[in-house]
């Protein structure tokens, strides 16, 4: 391939400066999560009194988040691991946005659940005192694990990028420049370099699809482990993984539709991405589907009493309006309009994508919070409003805080490095001209 | 101003005190000082409240035989002394009086609770027969009582167990009582051994009167506990085999190669320095 | 104590050596010594009712006037060789709630909250309603200790399952665990006098409770270590609860006293969902023969109060 066009590839790439937009968007995100730290800090000055978790609902919106950190930072098993085993070629240019949402999310899943903790100073009893009988202590070391082996698949494929960015010192300024340095100054792009990074990239790709399905079915088992109606099932696990896949690939073509106009990237986030990405959404809403219908209507067939309370009000009753606006848009409406070619263009490939992570967030308050609400024995004995739970300002700025700092790392990161891999693209475009001359 | 000083003179209550006097196997001889007070047409039980107890009478300085303040449940115990040795052997009733100080909440209060002594021997005979006597003291001696509620039960933690279905016995002329034990394989200790118990309860003349025997009519107790176990409700350090096993194991084989992934940026790092 | 008392044990510990050896049954579990009561060395000078002076060691003294503060780890493993039960008679419940009000009262619980809840039961439409106490269940397979990250709740030798607030990290985990519902969490910091505030906490008094931690029934081991009974079975006024040794095979209500198998099997005592595998550490009596009419008295209107 001639120099010029990678000089031109590579020039389309680079990380940007940000505009206007740019930073408007950041501004916003930074006025979210600093509204975000005020309100925890009242949470840390008056307790959990600030919420409007109380006995019953002893869980919130705070969990109900956690869990949906954790589901979509799974995609960056997903996109990064599932297809590159499988030999999927055309989803090189999503890998490191699926993996920078992995690293984000998860990141601000442990942070979110220290949030939840009613005595968060004592953080370290869980490494003093820990019990390895109990599935928080499960999700400390998996989450720990996935975060770790997620940094890796991030930096491993990282590292030629940065030889490359290290060439442009005058754009990058003084601090980027020593960044870069620091973290692939040793790159030299020797063969011998190359060998160690992609037999690593493949351990990784191997290693990180148990780790990421133990992330999320542990998460699971915080609730199937006990026994409360609409959480005791053996489904769980199953149920919340493919969950999790369906709002983590909503988030890449959220993510990857954003980047595309705003870098202006059609040339490598092609419309033919937003097709396939648009059939797998398909497919794992179906997936996420079927496992609603076990979830649901096996319970509904038999309506034990203790459940039946439970699933009345998701269908009809209390819960209801949010029961079918979850089901629905992240369901529903996406695969109605993803299952059409016109469907899968851009545009509203990235609608369908919004309604899914939309959807999907509510569709995890529905699981945290109506069980609570279920208990087996009646609720009594205790004030009026601890029969119902209706988050208080404090706990929407925070929750709203964790995903605009969620975004904040994203956003940064994408200033920082080529959101996608530069190095591979140059490599896939010349194995393509390859093809093309034989 | 006026209208504040009205405000300040707050009706006090009645404290009401009690006082029970308990003789535990003829020697370890108590009082057990109570107080409550009618709060909202109900009586509760006053914590906090600072009582002096007195031998025969209160008049004089060295009858003084103790004091003590109320718990939460309203109560303490007070243990005979011998500083009232010289009262006490002066006549075979006694007098107790209890007297509480007026504070801000309450009018000082008094009690006063009259006992003759009585003493009770226990004693067991063949075909796990109980056998107990009430002897009350009659100017110096000990002499049998008759017509006296008695209760022959087996001790128990925080309450006595009847020694069969009869609640009562009443002494007879010889001031005896005895009774069948019908507890067949009652757990005792860990040989086997009851302690039986003849108590008379809140007689008006007597107090509480007890005496103590131990039989070997018990079921041995064999202690087992599982709190050493392995189990998933177990504390830290004692979770089941299988987990350790599993989770120690996926966490080396996961961190393995994570470490090793490490080392190999080590060696990229080599790579590219040479 | 007395000379008679002592003759007899001497006579008695042989026999029970025999009987002992005719019973070798086989056990999951290790049988293991109970430790005996310890001579303090501290001895007190009292007076008997002959008029003589005796000293006796202050450790043998029941009751004991004031037990000396307990250390965290002797709380944690709780009081070898008992195994504590408690049985509520649903029979006589009436809803009188002064069980409710004495442990709030003595466990300084936040106002609102109630560790002792007394549920108006109906379980079918034509089935009789009845009044049901609930207090931890101090399950011997307890879900919620199960699921503890860092030990702060656990399970003892005796059986009861207390929290440690000082240890607890308020994550909530067991709370969602127990299907009981007999958890609650102090949500705010707990309006409590000062003075009982700055107490040392303790497991076995669960005072002063802490913010940001969870606080439930913990069958009063302070008390029972004191040789009185836990607050609501002596606060009852109808001798609902019975509390007991279940290796004694007694139970009691303060006024009567029963063999605890008796009782059960008499009364076809059961337990809260037996199903779930639980093994609650308290029975029930069905509500039968009851001589009084069940009023509901408009709940909602005092909860409303409440709030
Ligand atoms: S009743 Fe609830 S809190 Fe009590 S031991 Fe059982 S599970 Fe734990
Ligand atoms: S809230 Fe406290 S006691 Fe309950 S599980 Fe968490 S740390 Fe343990």
């Amino acid at each position: 391939m001639d120099k010029l066009k990678e000089d031109k590839i590579i020039a389309d790439l680079l990380p940007q400066e940000f505009g206007k937009q740019g930073r408007i968007w950041v501004i916003c995100l930074l006025f979210f999560a600093a509204l975000g730290v005020f309100a925890y800090g009242r949470q840390l000055y008056y307790g959990l009194e600030v919420t409007a978790m109380r006995d019953y609902a002893s869980w919130g919106i705070y969990i109900s988040n956690f869990v949906f950190f954790v589901a979509i930072s799974l995609v960056g098993s997903l996109i990064t691991a599932v297809l590159r085993l499988t030999n999927v070629k055309w989803s090189t240019p999503l890998t490191r946005i699926a993996e920078i949402i992995a690293v984000s999310a998860i990141t601000f899943a442990s942070l979110i659940i220290i949030v939840d903790m009613g005595r968060p100073e004592r953080f370290y009893n869980l490494f003093l005192h820990g019990r390895l009988q109990s599935p928080i202590i499960w999700d400390v070391i998996v989450i720990t694990t996935y975060f770790f082996i997620s940094l890796l698949l991030l930096y491993f494929p990282l590292l030629p990028d940065l030889k490359i960015m290290i060439g442009f010192k005058e754009r990058n300024g003084k601090w980027l420049q020593k960044l870069y340095e620091f973290l692939g100054s040793f790159w030299k792009n020797t063969k011998a370099q190359f060998k160690i990074t992609d037999k690593a990239i493949n351990i990784l790709a191997i290693a990180i699809i148990p780790v990421a399905f133990s992330i999320h079915t542990v998460t699971s088992w915080l609730f199937a482990t006990t026994y409360r109606p609409g959480w005791d099932s053996t489904n769980f696990g199953a149920y919340f993984i493919s969950g999790a896949f369906l709002v983590g690939a909503g988030g890449v073509v959220v993510a990857m539709y954003i980047f595309r106009t705003h870098y202006k990237l059609e040339k490598y986030i092609t419309n033919d991405h937003f097709d396939r990405m648009g059939k797998v959404l398909v497919l794992l809403a179906l997936l996420y589907l079927y496992f609603n219908f076990n979830e649901f209507l096996v319970p509904a067939f038999k309506m034990k009493k203790s459940e039946e309370e439970h699933l009345l009000g998701l269908f009809t009753g209390e819960f209801a309006p949010i029961f079918w606006f979850a089901i629905f848009t992240s369901m529903f409406i996406p695969i109605f309009i993803l299952l059409f070619k016109k469907g899968r263009r851009p545009l509203p490939a990235f609608i369908a994508g919004i309604l899914v992570v939309v959807g999907s967030w509510f569709k995890r308050f529905l699981i945290v919070t109506p069980t609570l609400l279920h208990p087996f024995l009646p609720m009594h004995d205790v004030p009026a409003n601890y029969h119902h739970y209706i988050p208080t300002w404090e706990e929407w700025a925070i929750a709203g805080g964790s995903l605009a700092g969620a975004l904040l790392v994203i956003t940064f990161f994408a200033r920082i490095f080529p959101i996608i891999p530069i190095h591979e693209t140059i490599i896939e475009t010349e194995s393509l001209e390859n093809e093309k001359h034989f | 101003m006026p209208h504040f000083l009205m405000a300040q003179a707050v009706e006090k209550n009645t404290l009401v005190l009690g006082v029970k006097y308990y003789n535990d196997n003829n020697a370890a001889q108590h009082l057990v000082i109570s107080a409550k007070s009618k709060i909202d047409g109900k009586f509760q039980k006053i914590g906090n409240i600072a009582v002096k107890v007195f031998i025969t009478n209160d008049s004089n300085k060295n009858n003084f035989i103790g004091a003590g303040i109320t718990s939460e449940r309203g109560e303490f115990i007070l243990f005979i002394p011998p500083s009232a040795k010289t009262e006490w052997v002066k006549s075979p009733t006694q007098n107790f009086i209890a007297i509480s100080a007026a504070n801000k909440l309450y009018e000082e209060a008094r009690a006063e609770t009259t006992i003759t002594k009585a003493k009770i021997k226990i004693d067991t005979a063949d075909g796990k027969i109980v056998n107990a006597k009430l002897f009350i003291k009659v100017d110096t001696s000990w002499q049998p009582m008759a017509g006296v509620e008695m209760v022959l039960a087996v001790k128990r933690l925080d309450g006595n167990l009847n020694i069969s279905e009869t609640a009562t016995y009443t002494s007879d002329s010889a001031g005896a009582i005895s009774g069948e034990f019908k507890r067949d394989s009652l757990p005792g200790d860990q040989k086997g051994n009851l302690i039986l118990v003849a108590n008379i309860i809140d007689n008006d003349v007597y107090g509480n009167v007890a005496a103590e025997i131990m039989v070997p009519w018990g079921k041995p107790l064999v202690y087992t506990t599982n709190y050493n176990h392995r189990s998933l409700f177990a504390r830290r350090g004692h979770s089941p085999i299988w987990l350790e096993l599993l989770a120690y194991g996926i966490i080396l084989l996961v961190w393995a190669v994570i470490i090793y992934l490490g080392f190999q940026i080590r060696n990229i790092i080599k790579l590219g320095l040479d | 104590m007395s000379q008679n008392t002592r003759r007899d044990f001497i006579a008695s510990s042989l026999v029970a050596g025999v009987t002992l050896a005719g019973c070798a049954t086989k056990n999951p579990f290790t049988a293991e010594e109970i430790p005996d009561v310890k001579p303090s060395g501290e001895m007190v000078k009292l007076l008997s009712v002959d008029g003589e002076i005796i000293e006796v060691d202050k450790a043998f003294l029941k009751p004991v006037p004031a037990l000396p503060a307990s250390m965290n780890t002797i709380e944690r493993e709780g009081i070898a060789g008992k195994k504590f039960a408690m049985v509520i008679d649903l029979s006589r419940c009436k809803s009188v709630k002064k069980c409710q009000t004495a442990c709030n009262h003595m466990h300084h619980i936040h106002p609102g909250q109630n560790w002792i809840k007394v549920y108006p039961m109906q379980d079918a439409e034509h089935t009789a309603p009845y009044w049901q106490p609930t207090t931890c269940m101090h399950c011997d397979e307890p879900p919620c200790v199960k699921v503890c990250p860092v030990d702060a709740t656990f399970k003892r030798k005796d059986g009861i399952v207390l929290i440690d607030s000082d240890r607890c990290i308020g994550c909530r985990f067991c709370m969602a665990a127990c299907p009981y519902s007999s958890r609650v969490f102090n949500w705010e910091e707990p309006k409590i006098e000062k003075e009982i505030a700055d107490k040392p906490y303790s497991c076995e008094t669960s005072v002063p409770q802490k913010v940001g931690t969870v606080g439930k029934c913990d069958f009063c081991p302070d008390m029972v270590r004191q040789g009185n009974l836990p607050h609501c079975v002596s606060a009852c006024p109808n001798g609902v609860f019975f509390f007991g040794d279940i290796l004694e095979d007694t139970v009691t209500n303060g006024s009567e006293t029963f063999r605890f198998s008796e009782l059960i099997k008499d009364k076809a005592g059961y337990r809260l969902m037996e199903d779930l595998g639980t093994k609650p550490s308290v029975y029930y009596l069905p509500p039968v023969n009851r001589n009084f009419p069940f009023e509901n008295k408009v709940e909602s209107v005092v909860e409303e109060k409440k709030a």
